[in-house]
């Protein structure tokens, strides 16, 4: 796969073989905390540490600036959503530049979730990256590499 | 004849202020981290490198210090691009 920046500053990805489209594919639905707590925690973290007023400002923080959360990451999803709408095999995928954002944001989304979702630990982010995937917590790593792969073209094109 | 002066002073003490606190997360991209510093604060690579850097050595680092107000808008912020930030009293 190859990710290329364009005049524009559009990109452009390249070279997708059937599981890497799999896994573009998989950003969406990686995105979603579900019923996860650990997951939707770390999607909307409490804005002070613990303590009685942190339990407080918690729940005001919930209740103003959760909803907005919510509706910045949902925008962010639908972009890459529609990026990723014709996406096949040995075709081609378009990033345009004003979508970039989006894509951090939402990769971003997936990642963490992941992370939560499998129980990622720093140790496992540090491990050599394995291309044998035998079970959903590799899988989930795989996916949280690949990822931050796309993100650091992303950023380094800017 | 003693003539007594009488001085008043007038102390105000002003509000602590309130930092904004990022704090490491093992999955997020310092490249990504980086770039959001810059993007929230208007900070210079340099300084927004060293303040992740901070974060990823040493588990977190205070952003900003200011008015209540404007530190909650910058958590909000670093919320929308999914750190972790915290508001702590100084």
């Amino acid at each position: 796969m190859e990710i290329a920046r364009l005049e524009d500053g559009a990109f452009s990805v390249t070279g997708l073989e059937e599981p890497l489209v799999d896994f573009l594919k998989a950003i969406i639905p990686s995105c979603d905390p579900g019923e996860h707590p650990g997951a939707h925690d770390r999607l909307y973290p409490s804005p002070q540490p613990h303590g009685a007023t942190a339990e407080a400002a918690g729940e005001d923080w919930r209740e103003y600036v959760q909803p907005e959360l919510e509706h910045l990451f949902a925008s962010a999803a639908a972009i890459v959503k529609g990026d990723l709408k014709d996406l096949r095999v040995g075709g081609v995928l378009t990033i345009p530049a004003q979508h970039v954002d989006a894509w951090l944001n939402t990769l971003n989304q997936a990642r963490l979730v992941l992370a939560a979702r499998f129980d990622i630990t720093e140790e496992a982010m540090e491990r050599p990256i394995s291309t044998i995937l035998s079970n959903e917590h590799e899988i989930a790593l795989f996916q949280i590499h690949f990822y931050g792969f796309i993100q650091e073209c992303l950023i380094r094109g800017e | 004849m003693t003539e007594t002066l009488t001085k008043t002073e007038t102390r105000t003490e002003l509000d602590l202020p309130w930092n904004v606190v990022v704090h490491n997360d093992p999955i997020n991209l310092m490249s990504y981290v980086t770039l959001i510093f810059k993007k929230v604060f208007g900070y210079s690579t340099q300084k927004a490198t060293e303040h992740m850097m901070e974060v990823h050595q040493k588990g977190r680092s205070i952003l900003w210090s200011g008015a209540r107000e404007r530190a909650e808008l910058y958590v909000q912020q670093l919320h929308a691009h999914l750190l972790l930030a915290t508001l702590e009293r100084e």
